[in-house]
C-alpha cells in the first residue's frame, strides 16, 4: 500500500473505534436503562416551562452575517496551515507574504468591528 | 518572490485595492461628517490607477500568470474611465435617495480591481479569482439598495447564475489542468486532445456567461433593470471589458499554438455565437418601451459586435487588426453606455421602491418632448443613442466600422453582412428615444435637474464620444500600439 | 496486493458518497439534506486521501464540513420553509430541458476522458498533494493568485454586510 496511505492509519483506527464505542454506549443504554415515563419526564422541558412557539422559528438573519464572516476567517485560517508547514522550507519572504495576506483581512475585521456587524446588542 | 518590477507593474491594481480598503475604513471611522469626500476619493484612486499605467514596466510577470501589455493596460485605462465617471453618477443618484455609503464606493473599487487583474491574467487560477472578485462585487452592488423588491431579485438571479457560470469555468479549467499539467494560457500550445478541447468548451461557456453571449443572455434584462442605475452603468462598461479582454487572451492563445483543428472548430463555435448574439440581441431590444430595459438588450448585442472582432483577431491574417477593433469597441461602448444610463438616471421616477408602476419607471414616454425642456440632456442622450446605434460621427460608428474592418480583413463576409444588417434593425429602437425627445409633446411632470456630478459625468462621456467620433485616429492608433504579448 | 487495497478503499468511501450525494438531493426535508451533504463532504474527503490530495482533505473537513455547513443550516432555518410553502415537486418542460442539458455535459466529460485514455493526465512527484509540497507551491509560484486571493474574501465581507447588515 501506498506509504502516504498508511500514515492514516492511526486515524482509520480513532474512527473506527468512536463508531463502535458511539455504538456500543447508546446500544448498552438502550438494552440496561429502566424506562418509566411520565408526563414530566416526556415533556419538552423537565423542568415545567412551556414552549412557546414551533421548534421550527425564523432564525434572525443576523447568524447568517455571521456565519458568513466565520467562513471568510475559517477559509484564512486554513491557507495558514500549509503556510505554517512548509514556513522552514521557504524562510522569511513566506513570512512576509503571509504578513501581507494577513493585514488585508485584518482591515476587514476591523470594518466589521467599527461597522457592528459583530455587535448583537446595537441595533 | 516578486521583484520590484512586478509590484510596479501590479501598481494599477494595487492603487485601486488600496482605495477600496481606504474607503472601507473611512466609511467606518468618519461617521460624524458628510459622505461627499467618497466619491472624491474613488475619483482620485481611479486616476492614480491609470496615471500608473504608462510607468508599469512591459514584462511577463510571476512566471507567466499575469502579463502587463500594452493589451491590459488599455483595459486597465478604460476599467478605470469607467469606474470615475460610474462614481461620479452614483455620487449624484445616491445622495438624492440619501443612499451614500462608503460600501458602495468600496466595493466598486474593488470590482474594478478585479476587473484590471483580470485584464492581465494570462493563467486560469488567477483569471478565475480575478472575475470572482469582480463578480462578488458586482453582485453586491446589485443588491445595494436593499428598497422594493426589484435591486434583490435581480442581485439573486445574477448571483446564481453567476456562480453557475463560475463553475462550469471551474470545471474547465480542472479539465484544461488535467490535459496539460499547467493552468497557464500558454500551456495548451503543446495540445491535450479531447480532454483540453472539452476543458476549453467549458471555458467558453463560463466566459460567453460573463460577456453575456446568446444563449447565455437570460439573466441580463432582469438584472441591468432591476440593479441601481449607477451600479448598472459600471457593470454594462467594466465586467464587459475585462470578461471579453480575457476572452481575446484566451482565443489567441489557443489559435497561436494548437496542433490539432481545434482553431476551426473554435472558429465556427464562435461565429456561431456571434451572430445568435447580433440577432437575438437586437430582435429583443426592437420592441422595448422601458429604456433600461432595452439598454440591456443592447448591451447583449454590443457583445456580439465584439465577438465579431474576437473572430477577426483569431485570424492570423486580420490579427492586429481584430485585436485592436476590439479594444476600440471597448472603450467607446463604456463611455457611451455609462453617458446613456446617466441621463437615464436622471430621468428615471424617484420613487424610494419603483415597484408599484415600475414599467413606467422607465419608459420611453418619460423622455418625450425633452429637448424643449432639457435641450442639453437631450442633446445628449443623442448623442449616446447615435452611438450605441453606430451613427456616424460618434465614437461607436469608429467602433462598429474597425470591428468591420477587421472582419472583412479575415474575409468573414457572412459576419460583416449579419452585423451590416442588425446594426440597421438597431437604429429603430434607438432612434425611438431620440424621436420622442425631439418630435413628442410632453407628458410626464418637469423632470428633476440633474445633481452637478451626474452633469458632469454627462457631459464628459458626450465630449468623449463626439471627440472620437471627430477624430477616431488617437484612440485607434493607441489600440494598435497595445500589442498583446503573451 | 497495494493496488487493490486502494480499490477496495475506494470502493467504500465511493459508494456511500454517491448514496449520500442522491438522499441530499432526494430529502424533502431542508435540514436532511444538508445533513446528507455532510456525510457526502467526509466521504468525498476519503477519496481525496486516496488520491493524495492531503491538504484537499483537510480543507474539506475544516471548511466545508465545517463552515459552510454552518451556513447551510442557518440559512435553511433562516428561510424555516414548511411543508406547504415547499409545496409538491413538479416537473416541468424546463426541467426536463435541465435534465437533457445536464446528461449531455455528462456524456462530453465522459468521452472526452475515454477518448484520452490514462496516459493523458501527466505523471506528478512523489510528494504531491502533500501539505508541505502544496505550501512550498503556494507561496512561491501561485503567490499572485494567493495574495488575490485576500482581495476576494475581503470583497466577500463587504458584500455580506452590504446584502445581510440590517442598517448599513
Amino acid at each position: 500500500m501506498n506509504p502516504a496511505l498508511q500514515s492514516y492509519f492511526p486515524l482509520a483506527v480513532v474512527i473506527v473505534l468512536a463508531v463502535i464505542l458511539g455504538l456500543t454506549l447508546l446500544g448498552l443504554a438502550n438494552l440496561l436503562g429502566p424506562r418509566r415515563p411520565n408526563e414530566a419526564k416526556s415533556s419538552p422541558f423537565e423542568f415545567g416551562s412551556r414552549p412557546s412557539g414551533l421548534g421550527r422559528d425564523r432564525f434572525d438573519v443576523k447568524f447568517y452575517l455571521l456565519a458568513l464572516l466565520f467562513v471568510v476567517f475559517d477559509v484564512e485560517a486554513v491557507f495558514m496551515y500549509p503556510w505554517a508547514v512548509s514556513l522552514g522550507d521557504l524562510g522569511w519572504p513566506s513570512f512576509v507574504v503571509m504578513a501581507v495576506f494577513g493585514a488585508t483581512l485584518v482591515v476587514g475585521l476591523v470594518y466589521v468591528w467599527k461597522k457592528g456587524a459583530i455587535d448583537w446588542s446595537r441595533e | 518572490m516578486p521583484s520590484g518590477q512586478d509590484i510596479a507593474a501590479l501598481l494599477p491594481f494595487l492603487l485601486l485595492v488600496l482605495g477600496a480598503l481606504v474607503l472601507m475604513l473611512s466609511e467606518v471611522f468618519l461617521r460624524s461628517g458628510g459622505r461627499g469626500y467618497q466619491s472624491g476619493l474613488t475619483i482620485a484612486f481611479a486616476a492614480a490607477a491609470a496615471l500608473a499605467v504608462p510607468f508599469a514596466p512591459q514584462q511577463v510577470l510571476f512566471g507567466g500568470q499575469a502579463v502587463s501589455d500594452g493589451f491590459a493596460g488599455f483595459v486597465t485605462m478604460v476599467v478605470c474611465a469607467g469606474l470615475a465617471l460610474s462614481a461620479l453618477l452614483g455620487r449624484g443618484w445616491l445622495e438624492t435617495r440619501n443612499m451614500e455609503r462608503g460600501e458602495y464606493y468600496a466595493l466598486a473599487l474593488f470590482g474594478a480591481s478585479g476587473m484590471v487583474l483580470l485584464g492581465m491574467a494570462t493563467d486560469l487560477l488567477l483569471a478565475f479569482i480575478a472575475i470572482e472578485v469582480m463578480s462578488l462585487a458586482v453582485y453586491s452592488l446589485a443588491a445595494y439598495p436593499r428598497r422594493g423588491q426589484r435591486p434583490p431579485e435581480a442581485a439573486f438571479k445574477y448571483f446564481i447564475l453567476g456562480s453557475f457560470a463560475s463553475a462550469i469555468l471551474l470545471y474547465g479549467s480542472a479539465l484544461y489542468y488535467g490535459a496539460t499539467g499547467s493552468t497557464l494560457l500558454s500551456a495548451m500550445r503543446g495540445g491535450g486532445g479531447a480532454l483540453l478541447a472539452a476543458g476549453l468548451s467549458l471555458i467558453l461557456v463560463g466566459l460567453a456567461f460573463k460577456v453575456a453571449a446568446v444563449p447565455f443572455h437570460a439573466w441580463t434584462p432582469d438584472v441591468y433593470e432591476g440593479a441601481p442605475t449607477p451600479a448598472t452603468a459600471f457593470m454594462a462598461a467594466g465586467v464587459k471589458a475585462a470578461a471579453f479582454a480575457f476572452l481575446t487572451r484566451g482565443v489567441l492563445a489557443m489559435v497561436a499554438g494548437t496542433p490539432f483543428a481545434v482553431g476551426n472548430e473554435l472558429g465556427g463555435v464562435l461565429g456561431l455565437l456571434a451572430v445568435l448574439t447580433m440577432v437575438v440581441g437586437n430582435l429583443f431590444a426592437l420592441p422595448q418601451r422601458n429604456v433600461k430595459r432595452m439598454l440591456a438588450y443592447s448591451s447583449i448585442a454590443q457583445a456580439g459586435y465584439l465577438l465579431v472582432g474576437v473572430i477577426a483577431a483569431s485570424r492570423p491574417e486580420s490579427r492586429a487588426q481584430g485585436t485592436s477593433a476590439v479594444l476600440v469597441y471597448l472603450a467607446a461602448y463604456a463611455v457611451t453606455v455609462i453617458g446613456a444610463f446617466s441621463v437615464l438616471a436622471v430621468m428615471e421616477k424617484r420613487e424610494p421602491t419603483p415597484d408599484a408602476g415600475s414599467a413606467d419607471a422607465w419608459d420611453v414616454s418619460r423622455f418625450a418632448g425633452l429637448a424643449s425642456r432639457r435641450p442639453w440632456l437631450a442633446f445628449a442622450m443623442a448623442i449616446f443613442m447615435l452611438s450605441l446605434a453606430g451613427v456616424p460621427p460618434t465614437a461607436g460608428f469608429v467602433a462598429k466600422l474597425s470591428v468591420f474592418q477587421a472582419a472583412a480583413g479575415a474575409k468573414a463576409w457572412g459576419l460583416v453582412v449579419v452585423g451590416v444588417l442588425t446594426s440597421i434593425m438597431g437604429v429603430y429602437y434607438y432612434l425611438r428615444v431620440v424621436v420622442a425627445m425631439y418630435m413628442q409633446p410632453a407628458e410626464m411632470e418637469e423632470p428633476a435637474a440633474a445633481p452637478p456630478t451626474v452633469a458632469i459625468a454627462i457631459a464628459v462621456a458626450a465630449l468623449l464620444v463626439v471627440v472620437v467620433g471627430f477624430s477616431p485616429e488617437p484612440l485607434t492608433a493607441w489600440a494598435r500600439a497595445a500589442l498583446l504579448r503573451m | 496486493m497495494g493496488a487493490s487495497a486502494e480499490t477496495v478503499l475506494f470502493w467504500i468511501f465511493a459508494v456511500p458518497l454517491i448514496a449520500s450525494a442522491a438522499g441530499v438531493v432526494a430529502a424533502r426535508n431542508p435540514v436532511h439534506a444538508a445533513m446528507s451533504l455532510v456525510s457526502a463532504f467526509f466521504w468525498l474527503a476519503g477519496i481525496y486521501v486516496l488520491l493524495t490530495a492531503h491538504l484537499l482533505a483537510f480543507v474539506q473537513v475544516i471548511v466545508y464540513a465545517g463552515a459552510i455547513m454552518v451556513l447551510f443550516l442557518f440559512v435553511v432555518m433562516l428561510l424555516s420553509l414548511t411543508d406547504a410553502e415547499l409545496g409538491l415537486e413538479k416537473l416541468s418542460a424546463l426541467k426536463w430541458v435541465g435534465v437533457v442539458g445536464a446528461a449531455g455535459m455528462l456524456v462530453l466529460v465522459v468521452s472526452a476522458l475515454a477518448q484520452s485514455g490514462p496516459r493523458a493526465m501527466r505523471a506528478v512527484g512523489a510528494d504531491f498533494g502533500t501539505v508541505r509540497a502544496v505550501g512550498r507551491i503556494l507561496f512561491t509560484q501561485y503567490l499572485l493568485p494567493f495574495e488575490a486571493t485576500s482581495v476576494l474574501l475581503l470583497v466577500a465581507i463587504v458584500g455580506a454586510v452590504v446584502v445581510a447588515k440590517e442598517k448599513i
